[in-house]
């Protein structure tokens, strides 16, 4: 196995990584919450730009700008965990942002609308104003965490940042895992199926919607960071709109709202069948890849939610046994008498 | 010459072109209930489909009709073949507004593929200059507002004074009350497809004309402003959205005349912000319809 194998694996395994990550928090905000993100990507987007600029240094160094000639609004060089993290709380703070601006005033399909018109033009303004992050060109050069402490050949240190990553991943996976199955959890499910009455039972479901798409949008700008160090290079060109939609036909495939069924997505979707694409008897020119990548996303979509809509492995669909003094006769004493019988006589509470 | 009037004389323009998609977009959603992501796409295979009429050798507006047409069947066909057996089926929370933007993406990498990135442009007579009000137009570009007009004049003769436009209209409303008063609402759905397809088509073409050249890309470009002009005028208003279409149309060229033509897209982002945060229900809102996700 050539070195090029080498390289081709580990890529794709961080790409691995980092659309779990990425698809976990986006699965937080649309299978949780039921809120429309179609602006996920610029979580992503900003958890890369902010972690470029921790640690490619101030613009004002060297030739008058920054590292490698480009310009960017502000920068600095900060050591390991701290460029991630600021990742993360900008990625938080942007949700924040769009879920104060949106949330409250838009539901249904005008809210998905309204985050897409955001993604399109969050593209529009970082592509023009290139003081801010470097235009259409990006950032590139963008130094990768102990890199220099470790002095690994290239292959060696890729193999690093997979463990890195995977390290990462079991981090986010073990906190998605805590708010899922949390109150809170909960509480984001019965504002998705019934906002009237979550709210009748005195739940803030607004607040809980922004609290979704605040962790979301961290886990967004934390997929970003992670990405952006192993690849070092960022532009407007790889966060489209339609990233969006990538991360979107990986939870449906997989089943939204279910931890597991994002994973299974991940693995199938960006990985195994946008790879199978990318292996197809290639056609006409370089640009029709993506073209072909796209159309194939767009018609797995529909299969998907026509003939399998929830997904392959399917939201539990969760029970909660009717309290013991309803009035609702047969099937409420059953389950009565069943919780009864495994609390036993010290469990009763009269 | 005042550049003031000039840049809203481009603003005009601009705001011609969006006010055509805006309303085709906006009624499309008032009637039929769905939320079409696709429809830049269906843009592209209007102005394609001119672009193939034109080079045939047939003038501009029989091109123009050819877009409109090819247009508003293939709406009707998608909302047929696609939206309304999933609508049956019942689709879970987000998932119409899914299937469109899986339907446009598709569609618009499809053309991608078969019409490739190259720029076009239609052979039309260039006309020449026209002093009004201050404001100088090219021929085109007068051909342009004048369509406008007259597409916005159809529409309004058409709600107001037809019995189909009652009946899209009450449907709009209340599709079961409107069944239930005898409209066949499947109908009129179907009209409201075609006349919605026919002006997402001439708005395909429009922009074509309007532009020395375009790509199968542009048209997915002008849905963001699009999709802006629709929500500053009002959910589901066509005549808010003509408003709508006037106030991006104006503000972004000012903007992109007197400061940078970069920040156009910025100017229409943050006039969409200081509506959705002062008025989100839009700049015309008799009755605020709050409507649910699609079950």
């Amino acid at each position: 196995m050539g070195s090029g194998w080498g390289f081709y694996i580990t890529l794709l395994l961080v790409y691995l990584g980092v659309d779990i990550i990425a698809c976990l928090g986006l699965n937080i905000q649309l299978g949780l919450a039921g809120v429309m993100d179609f602006a996920f990507i610029i979580f992503q987007a900003i958890g890369a730009y902010v972690y470029a600029i921790f640690t490619l240094g101030p613009p004002n160094a060297g030739l008058g700008q920054g590292a490698g000639g480009q310009s960017y609004l502000w920068g600095t060089s900060l050591p390991f965990p701290l460029p991630y993290i600021m990742a993360m709380v900008a990625g938080a703070a942007l949700a924040f942002f769009c879920a104060v601006v949106v949330l409250p005033r838009l539901r249904g399909d005008y809210e998905a609308m309204a985050f897409l018109v955001i993604s399109l033009i969050a593209t529009g303004i970082v592509t023009n104003q290139v003081g801010l992050f470097n235009g259409a060109n990006g950032l590139y050069g963008i130094p990768q965490p102990f890199s220099g402490a470790l002095n690994l050949p290239t292959l060696q240190y890729d193999w690093f940042y997979v463990g890195l990553t995977a390290v990462i991943c079991l981090l986010v996976w073990l906190v998605t895992r805590r708010i899922t199955t949390s109150p809170m959890g909960r509480l984001l499910r019965a504002v998705r199926e019934n906002e009237q009455a979550a709210r009748a039972l005195g739940k803030d479901a607004n607040r809980a919607r922004v609290f979704a798409f605040l962790v979301g949008g961290a886990l967004g700008g934390l997929s970003g960071g992670v990405l952006v160090a192993f690849i070092t290079a960022w532009a407007p060109a790889s966060w489209g709109y339609a990233e969006t939609f990538v991360f979107i036909t990986a939870i449906v495939v997989g089943g939204f709202g279910n931890d597991l069924g994002v994973l299974v997505g991940v693995l199938l979707v960006p990985v195994l069948f946008g790879e199978l694409v990318r292996f197809l008897p290639s056609f006409g020119q370089a640009s029709w890849v993506e073209a072909a990548q796209l159309m194939a996303y767009g018609l797995l979509t529909l299969l998907f939610l026509w003939f399998r809509p929830r997904g392959l492995i399917a939201e539990r669909r969760r029970r909660y046994p009717a309290p013991a003094d309803s009035l609702a006769p047969a099937v409420a004493s059953s389950a009565a008498a069943r919780i009864r019988a495994r609390l036993g006589p010290a469990g009763r509470s009269r | 010459m005042n550049p003031f009037i000039q840049y809203v004389g481009f603003g005009i323009v601009t705001a011609a072109i969006l006010a055509i998609a805006a309303v085709g977009f906006t009624l499309q959603y008032a009637v039929t209930n769905v939320l079409n992501l696709a429809y830049g796409a269906i843009m592209t295979i209007g102005a394609l489909a001119a672009y193939t009429v034109n080079q045939a050798g047939a003038s501009i507006w029989l091109a123009l009709v050819a877009g409109g047409a090819s247009s508003a069947v293939v709406s009707v066909a998608l909302s047929r073949g696609v939206f309304e057996p999933f609508k049956r089926r019942g689709l879970h929370m987000f998932g119409m507004v899914i299937v469109t933007i899986a339907l446009g993406l598709f569609i618009s990498n499809a053309l991608l593929i078969v019409a490739g990135s190259n720029p076009f442009s239609y052979n039309a007579q260039a006309g020449g200059t026209y002093h009004f009000l201050g404001m100088i137009f090219t021929g085109q570009q007068l051909a342009v507002i004048g369509i406008a007009l007259v597409a916005m004049v159809a529409v309004r003769v058409i709600l107001q004074w037809t019995k189909l436009g009652r009946a899209m209209r009450a449907t709009a409303a209340d599709e079961n009350l409107a069944r239930a008063c005898g409209i066949n609402t499947q109908l009129v759905k179907d009209a409201a497809w075609l006349l919605s397809g026919a002006l997402c088509g001439i708005a395909g073409v429009v922009l074509g004309l309007s532009v020395s050249g375009w790509t199968v890309s542009t048209s997915d470009g002008l849905l963001i402003t699009v999709v802006a002009a629709a929500i500053v005028g009002g959910i589901g208003q066509p005549y808010g959205a003509i408003l709508g279409a006037l106030l991006l149309g104006i503000a972004t060229s000012l903007v992109g005349g007197f400061f940078n033509p970069s920040y156009t897209d910025i100017t229409a982002f943050t006039i969409l912000v200081l509506f959705l945060v002062f008025r989100p229900t839009g700049l015309l809102s008799g009755v605020v319809r709050r409507r649910d996700v699609v079950v």
